[in-house]
């Protein structure tokens, strides 16, 4: 071929030269990549084939040669499992409390410290702390601040209705879990809402006032569009994330020692991905759950991509910064 | 119109006050509780603070919670999975932005899109791998995490370095350094705001972390965050919730303390890449 080649367009040392180093440059290129690369292979493409075929197995996780395919068995078992229902049913309605409100709140402290403010680095600082704390610690916070017996809420609500005993965690789970996620997930948001603010130039705003504008207005006709992608952003992410909480639910388990790898999260907390992991690591069922796994996945792209359609009705892209 | 501006300005610091109560109130009453007697906590009548502060709580927690040995293990087990995930992360978040290979979009497309992958999804045929090759119960799975770099990490330093100017790489080549000599010696040592939230975001993970060290570790080589998910207890088996939260507040503190030094770098990072800390 580059015999023939050179015959025609005769040979070019130059053309050589450009090729070798073309190959060169290429090597390095993925020379840096290496370590994904590999681990891309090993850690990611590797278990996912296998996780797709233990979908399609009834593997307890230990015994391969007790393993065999059952086909879509798993899928359909999950169609008609009342305990799988049941926990997309408690993982939507956590979705349907946590995304709006989340964001929400992301967005509202956000434009509360966009505004002049003394000590709003401070502010800035109180909002996001709950970001940084690990979810073993915020789940004590919460645990604690709810307990009937030690807890301040019951001690604050008493104030106004004496004996006031509520046991949060047992009667409302749910509630004391939205809580917590929003409460955590705040600070982040936050902070991505104010880089989202200072991208707006402050003469749209001024130019608004100018025209008679008051403040409410300037903000639901002028700020809000303008900060519509980022709000779809946090939307997405939130989806995404409520989908597949897991940790949260497990560790607001009421009761005070009994956090195992057992433990599984009550009723109304048991979540999609908490009903997959009791699948696997409490009943040793890892076909099944993979299955599960699989039907999330499914879910979350699904959701992800209707997002993305209703955004060209409300995400505004007109101004490029 | 003043006196409304004036108003308006209270009714603002009013609210920014009262929203930072509550949000920070939970956090306080976490704090109090460590500093109370076991006998304070949910005694009749209410106690709201301790009669006499109760430090010694915080000796006993690190006493009943072995923070010598698992405070160590959470130490070793985030700072190793930082610092190699930090490295590698570095690396390929640098072939990304300032070099070209054939199928560069489409891999960097496999980079995001794994992203979105649902952690267990990937874990459970990991797990099933790790235990295979009797690499549970150990710190390899960790290791190896971090050997492969994580998409997070490589679409922050890919941001980061992609907003480099040209010359400096051609000045370099003009003087004959090779690309690697160009990453060491040019790029990182202008990179200290993203390395450094890439190092506090990896070491959250890991440290705050509950999930994989119980489905991975025993009881020997678990971290901080597995042992104080359990509430501490007296010899007959009582919660000791008071000295419990002191364990809490020793585990959360360090995390508190770097982020108070590094808050402007943590801000810049989430902003970059939207990512959970």
């Amino acid at each position: 071929m580059s015999a023939a080649a050179s015959t025609i367009a005769g040979p070019s040392a130059r053309a050589v030269a450009w090729r070798r180093r073309e190959v060169r440059r290429a090597f390095t290129f993925y020379a840096f990549l290496s370590p994904w690369l590999l681990g891309f292979a090993l850690l990611t493409a590797v278990p996912l084939a296998v996780a797709l075929l233990m979908s399609l197995t009834n593997y307890d996780g230990f015994n391969l040669d007790r393993a065999s395919f059952v086909g879509l068995d798993n899928y359909a078992r999950a169609l008609m499992d009342p305990d799988a229902h049941h926990a997309l049913q408690r993982t939507v309605i956590l979705m349907a409390i946590v995304v709006p409100i989340g964001v929400a709140v992301q967005l509202g402290l956000a434009l509360l410290l966009d505004q002049r403010l003394r000590f709003s680095g401070l502010f800035r600082t109180i909002f996001y702390l709950p970001h940084i704390i690990p979810v073993v610690g915020a789940a004590w916070v919460w645990k604690l601040f709810t307990d009937p017996n030690g807890g301040l809420l019951n001690a604050l609500i008493g104030v106004f209705r004496p004996d006031t005993y509520v046991r949060w965690l047992v009667e409302y789970p749910t509630a004391v879990l939205a809580v917590l996620v929003i409460w955590a997930a705040a600070g982040g948001g936050m902070v991505i809402f104010l880089a989202g603010l200072q991208g707006i130039p402050a003469e749209y705003r001024e130019a608004a006032m100018i025209d008679g504008a008051n403040p409410w207005q300037v903000t639901r006709f002028i700020t809000l569009p303008l900060l519509s992608p980022v709000i779809f952003f946090q939307l997405v992410v939130g989806v995404i994330a409520t989908l597949q909480i897991l940790q949260q639910p497990i560790l607001l388990t009421p009761g005070i020692t009994g956090i195992s790898p057992g433990t599984v999260p009550q009723r109304d907390n048991y979540v999609f991905v908490g009903h997959a992991y009791t699948a696997i690591f409490v009943n040793h069922n890892f076909g099944y759950g993979a299955a599960l796994l699989w039907i999330l996945f499914a879910l979350v792209l699904a959701l992800t991509l209707v997002l993305f359609r209703t955004s060209r009705r409300w995400v505004f892209y007109g101004v490029e910064q | 119109m003043r006196r409304v501006l004036r108003r308006r300005a209270v009714g603002r610091y009013a609210l920014v006050v009262s929203v930072a109560a509550i949000f920070s109130l939970p956090v306080a009453w976490l704090l109090i509780t460590s500093l109370k007697k076991q006998s304070e906590y949910a005694a009749s009548p209410f106690v709201l603070f301790p009669a006499i502060p109760q430090w010694v709580n915080y000796q006993l927690a690190i006493t009943m919670a072995d923070f010598p040995k698992y405070g160590t293990n959470s130490l070793v087990l985030s700072s190793a999975y930082t610092i190699l995930v930090v490295i590698t992360s570095a690396l390929v978040g640098f072939g990304f932005a300032r070099h070209r290979g054939p199928g560069r979009d489409r891999l960097f497309l496999f980079v995001i899109a794994t992203m979105m992958l649902p952690g267990l999804v990937l874990f459970v045929p990991q797990f099933v791998m790790f235990a295979r090759l009797d690499l549970t119960n150990s710190y390899w799975p960790w290791v190896l995490w971090g050997l492969s770099a994580s998409p997070y990490h490589i679409f922050l330093f890919r941001q980061f370095f992609a907003g480099f100017p040209r010359e400096l790489e051609d000045a370099a080549e003009v003087d004959g350094a090779g690309p690697l000599r160009v990453f060491l010696q040019i790029f990182v040592p202008n990179a200290g705001p993203a390395i450094a939230a890439s190092a506090i975001f990896a070491f959250l993970w890991v440290w705050g972390d509950y999930l994989y060290p119980i489905l991975l570790l025993s009881d020997q080589n678990t971290t901080l965050a597995v042992k104080l998910a359990k509430a501490l207890v007296d010899p007959r088996g009582n919660p000791l919730q008071t000295i419990t939260m002191a364990g809490t507040v020793l585990y959360v503190l360090p995390l508190v303390i770097v982020f108070f030094a590094a808050q402007r770098y943590i801000v810049r990072g989430v902003v970059t890449t939207g990512l959970k800390g």
